[in-house]
């Protein structure tokens, strides 16, 4: 009764506030840039220009061999503008280039300076081999210039040979890929679901504690931890919420949601725990903000891993968002572990209930009058 | 009601009291007013009193409940009116007390009748938050008794009310009190601790300076005054003299034989003359 009353008044004071509607406005906005904005896969083209400095001949058997991959097998004229400059170029489109072929090395190195993208001159050695000069960017790795350095000087087919030699093992078999924009889906639920629900909760607790009401709460049988859970509860609703308006538009009923509303739940029981105790140690927003800020900016890093792949250290890994991330790609992935959402969930459930119990020790010995 | 004995509480643990080695009781049935300047360490007793502050050292029970092992039941027979209005600005004067009603595991009263006792009756469906700082005043007091306290804690609870409503306020306390609930009565305002209070505690610098009664302070330290007004060089003056010390008679007697003497009237200590005069200390 005196747990229902209370989440029952925290909703009237969420519904009159401003917070409740920030979090569900913030999620209806993700879902619009996700729809809207977020092609279903990114491109993944790059753009090249180059000076074939190379006799008549030369130049048209090279072409020959770029138009086999154009996508209509046919060069256009086109006109680029850049720096204030006009330059005519021949271009070829393939599924994962844009070349110009330019009239000048002038015109490449220009256009590589003005559009930052690779510029070559491709010419004859003494030996009358095919040789190339790069126009980089500076940013470019060692490993992309070396292998500028050895693709085209090194015989192809001792490149041919070597690749055949990998051996490849497959570890997965039956994986279904997820399209680029559901891909954006975990870390946009993780940081405006269930993350947000942190900034939001410290700043019910410090709205409550400007006017007072803890401490009149202080002095009544209901106890302090039910005060808190109430808030938890408001919380972990629009945490829901603002998580399924996000999710069912992209994913449409093709996930477990089952699964998705035990791990909101779960991850957003945790994070507003967090919010929770934060709040126990300061006064006002302004103080507690650099704790809040530094903490979203670590809690933030496992999602440049997760857009990296290739980027995955140890230390990244122990930080509480990255099994948070994981736990909801599992979840949208088509034939995804139901395992690991399921054991997340459990950790961030324990991991809640302990920093939970910790803020109500907190509470309980920060009331003053 | 209330027992005290040997409080010591320090903020930061650290020897320096913010109250020290406090003792006293209050009957039940009894106004008790608890008096003293700001800082004095008013506040602080009366957050150990009520559990809102950890008690560090002493014994302390109040309704019967060691406040050592605080229980959460002690609160429905307590009530506490908080110096600073502490309402949910975004609900409405009934809901606030409607919504503290049900945290009660006692028999509660009629959020309306509260609110028509404070006189805010029209008010109940408006939101706190556009109240008056008198207002919520009045809505935090009202709070204070929806569980029928028979332990009641009040501070400052005439603070910023106009004289019409403070005497409303104050009539409500005589008639709970006759009721016979217990008033703890924290206070600088002395007007209303010697209308209300059948006894009061002086409190500076975190130490009990002296508990009795009003009356019994007057006859033990209240003098018997003359306050004359009279001019002299053109300018209108005012003093006030002791019919007792003899060096005040014979200036009295000066001023009545040399002066024009414009008002003149006996007058009675008041209690904060006395706070003054056994504490060396102003209230304000």
């Amino acid at each position: 009764m005196k747990m229902w009353s209370s989440f029952k008044k925290e909703l009237i004071l969420a519904s009159r506030g401003f917070y409740f509607y920030v979090e569900l406005g913030f999620a209806i906005v993700i879902l619009l840039v996700v729809l809207f904005a977020v092609p279903e896969d990114f491109s993944t083209t790059s753009t090249e220009y180059l000076f074939l400095d190379l006799p008549r001949q030369g130049q048209e058997a090279f072409k020959d061999v770029l138009l086999e991959n154009d996508i209509d097998g046919k060069i256009e004229e086109v006109e680029i503008e850049a720096g204030g400059n006009i330059y005519t170029a021949q271009l070829m489109v393939s599924d994962e280039q844009e070349i110009y072929i330019l009239d000048s090395e002038q015109a490449v190195r220009d256009l590589a300076y003005s559009e930052r993208n690779l510029g070559a001159v491709v010419q004859l050695d003494e030996d009358n081999r095919l040789s190339y000069r790069y126009y980089l960017q500076g940013y470019e790795s060692t490993r992309l210039k070396n292998l500028l350095s050895i693709l085209f000087n090194e015989s192809t087919l001792v490149l041919e040979e070597r690749i055949n030699n990998q051996e490849v093992k497959v570890l997965t078999a039956g994986f279904e890929p997820i399209t680029d924009r559901e891909n954006t889906i975990p870390p946009l639920v993780a940081f405006s679901g269930s993350l947000m629900g942190m900034f939001v909760m410290a700043a019910y607790i410090f709205l409550d504690k400007k006017e007072g009401v803890i401490e009149a709460y202080a002095v009544t049988p209901s106890s302090v931890w039910r005060y808190l859970l109430s808030k938890v509860f408001v919380l972990l609703l629009t945490t829901l919420v603002s998580g399924l308006i996000i999710v069912v538009p992209v994913m449409g009923f093709s996930i477990n949601y089952g699964l998705l509303l035990l791990l909101l739940l779960a991850t957003g029981f945790f994070s507003s725990a967090l919010g929770l105790l934060i709040a126990s140690f300061y006064d006002n927003m302004t103080k507690a903000f650099g704790v809040i800020y530094f903490l979203f900016f670590i809690l933030m890093v496992p999602g440049i891993a997760y857009f990296i792949p290739g980027w995955d250290p140890f230390w990244v890994k122990i930080i509480p968002t990255y099994p948070m991330l994981q736990g909801f790609k599992e979840i949208i992935l088509p034939k995804g572990d139901i395992i690991y959402p399921l054991l997340t969930s459990a950790g961030f459930l324990a991991g809640g209930l302990v920093v939970f119990a910790l803020t109500n020790i907190r509470f309980k010995r920060t009331l003053r009058v | 009601m209330i027992k005290v004995e040997g409080l010591y509480h320090s903020y930061l643990k650290d020897g320096n009291y913010a109250v020290k080695d406090v003792n006293f009781e209050v009957g039940e049935g009894e106004i008790f007013g608890f008096l003293g300047p700001s800082g004095a360490g008013k506040s602080t007793t009366q957050g150990i009193l009520t559990g809102l502050l950890q008690l560090q050292k002493g014994n302390v029970s109040v309704a019967g409940y060691d406040i050592k092992n605080i229980s959460r039941r002690m609160f429905n027979k307590i009530g506490m009116s908080f110096e600073q209005s502490n309402v949910y600005s975004k609900m409405t004067a009934r809901e606030n007390l409607a919504f503290y009603a049900r945290l009660f595991d006692v028999e509660t009263r009629d959020p309306m009748e509260l609110i028509e006792m404070v006189g805010l009756k029209g008010k109940e469906n408006i939101k706190t938050g556009e109240f008056s700082k008198g207002m919520k005043h009045r809505l935090t007091f009202a709070r204070s008794m929806i569980n029928n306290p028979t332990m009641w804690f009040l501070d400052e609870p005439t603070t910023g009310l106009d004289p019409a409503i403070a005497a409303t306020i104050k009539d409500i306390i005589k008639k709970r009190n006759k009721d016979g609930v217990t008033v703890f009565l924290t206070t600088h305002n002395m007007f209303i601790a010697d209308e209300l209070c059948h006894r009061v505690g002086f409190i500076v610098d975190g130490e009990i300076k002296l508990i009795d009664s009003p009356k019994n302070l007057k006859l033990q330290y209240g003098e018997k005054l003359v306050e004359v007004e009279f001019a002299e060089k053109g300018k209108i003056r005012k003093d006030c003299f002791s019919t007792i010390i003899k060096e005040d008679k014979d200036n009295l007697n000066r001023i009545i034989a040399e002066k024009e003497i414009l008002t003149m009237h006996t007058k009675e200590a008041t209690l904060e003359e006395i706070f003054i005069k056994v504490t060396g200390r102003e209230l304000a």
